[in-house]
């Protein structure tokens, strides 16, 4: 399929750029605040799940563009 | 299981899967007039109603009908929200611009995860270990009385126009199958529908709603998938619904900035910035579902599952309708020409590809959800202003009020917001089309109390007086904004041409958030630092005494195990009190004064009979826990049945 790269990619870069930026301020925040402890089981695991979560999103969309344009 | 289901919902297929029917919208008028299809709709509303119904008998008190008792588990939570959004406007609204722009469509489900971080670690926890059990009263306790009347004012408006937005969808969905027979127009539907809401309204409460949602999130989900594999078949298979599409339709993300009516740049700002943010953080009913769950653990479990996993199926359950409407279009325009209104398509495609019985069924749920949704809102609206205005006020007369009355009180409440609503809905009927009536409430409306929420949850030099700027500086720089779009807007506008020359329908939310914190950083820069006591557990850097507070103690994080036990009731214990054995006490990893959730040992209940406790000590009497008579009663547990023991935190 032609389409340009502006109509392809960018809101993809645009979405996990700025949503990115978002999510990673985020997550920092989260680990330097008290609400998350290195020592709890239970809380690395929910950090383990945050990260799955922005690349598991990132991969579906990813794989949806590719599904289009190929 | 194609065939059968075609057997069971759809019309008669002929060879190659052309449909043997007349066209579309016909399909939709005739089947107005058909007494199967009105019987299959009334009976699925009694069967919702009569659900609903059973489970209202587990309310004890207010507490159990406004929040369902903080006894449920993350699975059936989850289900709750999927019905909450699936079962709102969402299937008119994304069929519509599904029809008009394929797979993107999809975008506002698929752009909740940003937020989850400050959400699981920040929000939650707060809510559920400080009790926050409203908007309002978070501001009241973070900031002074003041900000919670602008907060409770504004929150108001959020549900009322919700509320309305819930009734156009309604008519809208009525209106091509009834509206031929009747000569009715929209807004007199919506009235009609009012009505039925207010009868519909059974004042179960949480719990009810809780259960209701249950079957209704899962009779939504599966009539989504059966309608697109009805579609499939119709269209001769999946290769020929793809090759139907256009390219451009394909494309998972919208245009980033050439149209006006839907871009993507608009609509991450609008939805994934500030709809994420509102439904996160200030959706009421969704306050209520997190502090109706058994943990902030299965609070965070609900919440992932339900991003993760449930709203990518949601977002094709509400959407494929617009996509399968696009199909048939571009292969048999005599079936549902281009012109079709794409706010009616969901109904013109469900009446095409089912028989009369299959097409009530569908109208029944997504209309039954509808009214649940509805149902919700107008208990939140009746929750926030018992507790935020009404209760208040009495304490203030210094009149003390019994359960009874506050209820009564709450259903007065309902019946007006019912009323308003309708004028709401007048509203939102004068836009184009829903979608576009939603993203012009979300992002003009939603962006101060954002911006109040988050710089308090975040931000611990945020004062009262940086709270009550961002409310009303905020507010009067959005109407400014929707005033002088081309002056105020048009610098955030990432290039985004005007809607008609006259205004941005998204990416004004985007304005409307920085005008929203810049104000609100101004002017608590200018003003004085708040207490460290208004400070304790309400912000994410103080949540480790949130938890303090909760406990009414050190918490205790030492890993425990599920204990399941045998139970009787000790009348001489005092209220709240569990004893345990030593060996019980040891697996659970607990001490005196632990708090412990017990519930019923059938996983499958999802804590329908469960509450919680405080450990009194231990026993020598065996694998048997000694309750109070209000634990057992509070917990609904069965004579006879095991229950299991669990340490909170």
């Amino acid at each position: 399929m032609e389409l340009e790269f502006e109509r392809v990619w960018l809101p993809y870069l645009y979405l996990y750029g700025v949503g990115g930026l978002i999510f990673f301020t985020g997550l920092i925040m989260v680990l330097k605040s008290p609400a998350y402890s290195h020592k709890r089981l239970k809380d690395r695991k929910w950090l383990g799940t945050l990260l799955f979560g922005y690349f598991w999103y990132a991969g579906m969309h990813g794989v949806g563009i590719l599904a289009a344009i190929s | 299981m194609l065939p059968l289901l075609a057997t069971l919902l759809s019309v008669p297929l002929q060879e190659g899967g052309e449909a043997a029917s007349a066209a579309a919208m016909q399909a939709a008028a005739k089947a107005g007039g058909s007494p199967v299809f009105w019987g299959i709709v009334i009976g699925y509303f009694v069967i919702v109603l009569g659900f609903g119904g059973y489970f209202a008998r587990f309310n004890r008190s207010t507490n159990d009908f406004f929040f369902g008792g903080r006894r449920f588990a993350w699975w059936l939570i989850t289900m709750s929200i999927v019905a909450t959004g699936v079962g709102s406007h969402s299937f008119l609204k994304y069929s519509s611009k599904a029809y008009e722009h394929g797979f993107s469509a999809t975008m506002a489900y698929m752009n909740d995860w940003f937020f989850m971080p400050l959400f699981m670690f920040g929000w939650l926890p707060i809510i559920y270990y400080m009790r926050v059990r409203s908007i309002p009263e978070y501001f009241e306790r973070r900031f002074n009385p003041g900000v919670r009347v602008l907060a409770t004012i504004s929150l108001l408006l959020y549900m009322l126009g919700y509320i309305g937005i819930g009734f156009v969808t309604m008519a809208k969905t009525l209106l091509p199958i009834v509206g031929p027979h009747l000569g009715l127009d929209l807004i007199q539907i919506v009235w009609i529908v009012a009505v039925v809401a207010g009868v519909y309204i059974t004042f179960g409460g949480q719990t009810a709603v809780i259960f209701t949602d249950l079957l209704q999130g899962f009779i939504l989900l599966f009539a989504g998938i059966v309608l697109f594999l009805l579609g499939l078949d119709f269209l001769g298979g999946f290769d020929a619904f793809w090759n139907a599409l256009p390219d451009d339709f394909k494309l998972p993300l919208a245009n980033f900035n050439d149209d006006p009516g839907f871009n993507f740049v608009g609509i991450f700002w609008q939805d994934a910035v500030a709809g994420s943010v509102g439904f996160l953080f200030m959706n009421q009913g969704l306050i209520m579902r997190f502090l109706a769950c058994r943990s902030v653990s299965h609070g965070r479990k609900a919440a992932a599952f339900n991003v993760l996993f449930a709203l990518p199926i949601s977002a094709i359950a509400v959407a494929n309708a617009g996509w399968i409407g696009r199909a048939i279009t571009t292969t048999q325009p005599d079936l549902l020409p281009p012109e079709t209104n794409p706010d009616s398509v969901f109904v013109h495609v469900t009446a095409l590809l089912t028989s009369p019985a299959g097409f009530g069924f569908f109208v029944a749920a997504v209309t039954a959800a509808l009214m649940s949704t509805v149902d919700t809102l107008i208990n939140a609206v009746a929750a926030v202003t018992v507790n935020d205005i009404y209760r208040p006020w009495m304490k203030r007369k210094g009149v003390e009020s019994n359960d009874k009355h506050m209820l009564r009180i709450a259903m007065m409440v309902s019946a007006g917001a019912t009323i308003v609503g309708v004028f709401t809905a007048w509203l939102f009927s004068q836009f184009a089309q829903l979608y576009e009536a939603h993203a012009f409430f979300q992002a003009n409306l939603t962006p101060p109390l954002v911006a109040a929420i988050f710089l308090g949850i975040f931000w611990q030099r945020f004062n009262s007086i940086g709270a009550v700027a961002t409310l009303i500086g905020g507010a009067i720089f959005i109407v400014l904004g929707v005033k002088f779009p081309e002056t105020l807007v048009a610098p955030f506008s990432h290039n985004i041409p005007l809607q008609d020359g006259k205004s941005y329908i998204y990416i004004g939310a985007f304005y409307n958030l920085v005008a929203c914190f810049s104000i609100g950083i101004l002017a608590t820069f200018l003003s004085s630092k708040p207490s460290d006591k208004k400070l304790e557990g309400l912000t994410m850097w103080t949540v480790d005494k949130a938890r303090h507070a909760f406990k009414g103690g050190t918490p205790n994080d030492r890993q425990g195990f599920k204990m399941p036990v045998r139970w009787e009731v000790h009348e001489e214990l005092p209220d709240g009190a569990i004893v345990v054995d030593q060996e019980t006490m040891e697996g659970l990893a607990a001490v005196e004064g632990d708090l412990i959730y017990i519930c019923d040992k059938r996983w499958w209940l999802g804590g329908l009979r469960s509450t919680h406790g405080n450990l009194r000590g231990s026993h020598q009497h065996g694998e048997v826990a000694h309750v109070a008579a209000d634990v057992a009663a509070n917990g609904h547990f069965l004579a006879g049945k095991m229950v299991v023991l669990e340490k909170e935190m």
